[in-house]
């Protein structure tokens, strides 16, 4: 597949979300930078080059990144907020989600001259480190806003552990040794095996969750750590992400019963036993397929039944853009993991980093 | 704003040269985090702060630091109230409210967590009514089922919850979360061996209701790993042979037509078994051939990986 069809709507409906939006839009104020990343992650995959078009918003995307030392502590600590409006002088409001996608923005921008002058690594790092848990290891989203823990009231997860993984890395972490300078890795690895599940997959307490299979195994496929999973755990997950692709035929229209089940689903992937199809799990489910399969060797489900799924059930062909199912209004987030997913099946997407490849510019 | 009118406001910046996603704020919100912004800076604990972090909870629920400077003033006021149980109390009322508006809103979980880990005297039976609420409302909500689970931990009270799962199961078999919250509580529990014959008989039930339930079969399977030490016994593997119309039984080794079966996890469950002893490595193959031709076809590519490694 050279291009997706409607392509030409796809880049409409994402250039609409970095333009004026109404008021009804503020909720998501606070998230900006998530705008921008799902925006431009899109739009580069269709093979529009955002360096050339939004070069004069780069002022504007420099100013989310801010530097704190508050009275009392003893480090000082770098990075971004998801939006100028958490900004508030002497109060620390760095996101570490959003640290993440503004890492990964500025790459898409080709930005070298912020990258090498301005970003200040060590100190990016030591806000990373000290959002991790010492009690289990784990991430969590943000700091307190007046000292240098982990936010009492935020939740931790293996999403946040993937966050500050894929951070570490974009800062030039490569090895054991060079991730365990910075935060307690064998604590992480601790709190990430911890979630693995008994039928295979990973999630918290016991119930597998393909966007935090995901996660952990993008985490540790960073750090060089899947050899950490047994063989048999891998065996099981692989089964369990190969099960999750929703069918029609056979027994599988035996399914009919289950309000959660539509067989014109058929090809697409759930991310828990007995859901619905959705087009973020295609994603989801491919990619960990994709880290846990051997290289050279094919994954072992329909890819061409899951493209079909996202072209001919989630996609928009009137306003552009993809939804979760063929009832929801389309939305950035599934548009761009849809447009993702269409990619890494073609094999034009690095997954575990979430960018397009060959066009990452940096590093 | 009225009550605020001491307070210079902190304005948030906009309609700066370039900017991408810009908002047309209403005047609403841009006064709510003009005055939120400016008492998170002074650090102002009262009840006026903290009414008006309700409200920008209401605006801007992604807004972390309001959540974390709510929190703050919520735990100064407690530690100055003789009553700090009731007061932790009431902001326990405010949470779950704001829950029922908003349940997507995934700051709430943690939030009620530190506030429960910081009470005086948390009780389950307080959360269970609004538990009840939110699962009923959305059967399958991930965050919900994570916190009743860390409910369940944090009190060390299992006594809810085998009737509760059942309860979810009868009212929808195929709820996987229902399902896996019972083995949880199964595994935290030290059920003796009479419990788990009970257990089966259980779930052997309800696979013979509805045969063709991932979750139903994925809970048999975790019955023997967890409590039987994986051993099979014949008893279940005739119980499976029953829902696949013993198509692994007969002695050729491939066919060109397969009969109608009741379900394809029953299948997988037979090849599971087989692929584990070399005298019944053939029958696996067979069950696997026979899911990739007719019973899950889709996962062709997968039931033929499945027959390499076992070769
Ligand atoms: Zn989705």
């Amino acid at each position: 597949m050279a291009s997706i069809p409607n392509h030409a709507k796809h880049v409409r409906f994402l250039e609409r979300h970095l333009s004026l939006l109404p008021g009804s839009q503020q909720e998501h104020d606070v998230n900006k930078m998530a705008v921008v990343f799902y925006s431009f992650t899109g739009l580069m995959a269709l093979g529009i080059d955002v360096a050339e078009k939004y070069r004069s918003s780069l002022d504007w995307i420099h100013r989310h990144y801010i530097t704190i030392k508050l009275p009392g502590w003893q480090q000082t600590i770098s990075g971004f907020t998801g939006s100028l409006s958490v900004q508030i002088p002497g109060v620390n409001t760095v996101s570490l989600p959003n640290t993440l996608f503004a890492l990964l923005v500025l790459k898409l921008m080709k930005d070298e001259t912020f990258w090498d002058n301005h970003l200040d690594r060590q100190n990016i790092m030591t806000f990373v480190a000290k959002c991790q848990s010492p009690e289990n290891g784990s991430f969590s989203s943000t700091l307190d806003y007046k000292n240098l823990k982990p936010s009492p009231v935020d939740p931790k997860d293996l999403r946040f552990c993937y966050i500050a993984i894929s951070i570490l890395y974009l800062l030039g972490c490569r090895n054991h040794n060079e991730f365990a300078r910075h935060i307690n890795l064998d604590k992480l690895l601790n709190y990430i095996l911890s979630q693995q599940c008994e039928m295979g997959g990973f999630g918290s307490y016991n119930e597998a969750h393909a966007g935090y299979t995901s996660c952990a195994l993008s985490a540790l496929y960073l750090l060089g750590k899947l050899d950490q999973l047994s063989d048999e755990f891998k065996e099981r997950t692989i089964s369990w992400l190969c099960q999750r692709q929703v069918s029609r035929e056979g027994c599988m229209s035996l399914l009919e019963p289950n309000a959660n089940y539509d067989h014109d689903d058929h090809g697409g992937f759930q991310g828990r036993e007995n859901k619905f199809a959705d087009t973020c799990y295609v994603f989801w489910c491919l990619n960990s397929l994709r880290i846990l399969g051997t290289q050279g060797c094919e994954l072992p489900a329909r890819l061409d039944l899951a493209e079909q799924f996202l072209l001919h059930r989630t996609q928009n062909t009137l306003i552009g853009g993809f939804s979760k199912n063929d009832q929801d209004d389309p939305d950035l987030y599934h548009t761009c993991l849809g447009i993702a997913a269409l990619k890494l099946i073609e094999g034009s997407f690095d997954g575990v980093l979430f960018m397009p490849k060959n066009d990452a510019g940096l590093c | 704003m009225e009550g605020f009118e001491d307070i210079q406001p902190l304005p948030i910046t906009t309609e700066l040269p370039d900017e991408l996603c810009r908002i047309m704020y209403t005047d609403e919100y841009k006064e709510t985090m003009g005055i939120a912004r400016a008492l998170i800076q002074k650090q102002e604990y009262s009840k006026r702060a903290l009414d008006l972090t309700a409200k920008a909870i209401g605006l801007a629920p992604a807004f972390y630091t309001i959540w974390n400077y709510r929190f703050d003033i919520v735990m100064h006021m407690a530690d100055q109230d003789e009553d700090a149980a009731r007061l932790l109390n009431g902001e326990l009322d405010w949470v779950d409210e704001t829950t029922l508006n908003n349940p997507k809103n995934y700051q709430i979980w943690s939030y009620k967590q530190a506030l429960l880990e910081r009470h005086p005297s948390p009780s389950f039976k307080r959360e269970l009514p609004v538990l009840e609420l939110m699962i009923s409302d959305d059967m399958k909500n991930y965050h919900v089922w994570s916190f009743r689970k860390w409910c369940v931990l944090f009190f060390h009270d299992f006594t809810h919850e085998l009737s509760y799962s059942d309860l979810l199961i009868q009212k929808d078999v195929y709820n996987n979360s229902a399902w896996t919250h019972r083995m949880f509580v199964l595994k935290h529990s030290n059920p003796d061996q009479k419990q788990i014959q009970l257990e089966l008989e259980y779930v052997k039930e309800k696979i013979q209701q509805v045969p063709q339930n991932v979750s139903s079969w994925a809970y048999l399977q975790g019955l023997y790993e967890n409590f039987l030490s994986g051993s099979y016994d014949t008893s279940i593997v005739q119980f499976a042979q029953m829902l696949t119309n013993n198509v692994t039984e007969s002695p050729e080794t491939a066919q060109t037509s397969w009969p109608e079966i009741d379900s394809s996890y029953a299948l997988e469950f037979l090849a599971t078994v087989y692929a584990k002893k070399d005298s019944t490595k053939k029958k696996a193959v067979k069950a696997y051939q026979a899911l990739a031709d007719k019973y899950d076809s889709i996962r062709e590519p997968y039931w033929q990986r499945q027959i390499s490694m076992l070769e």
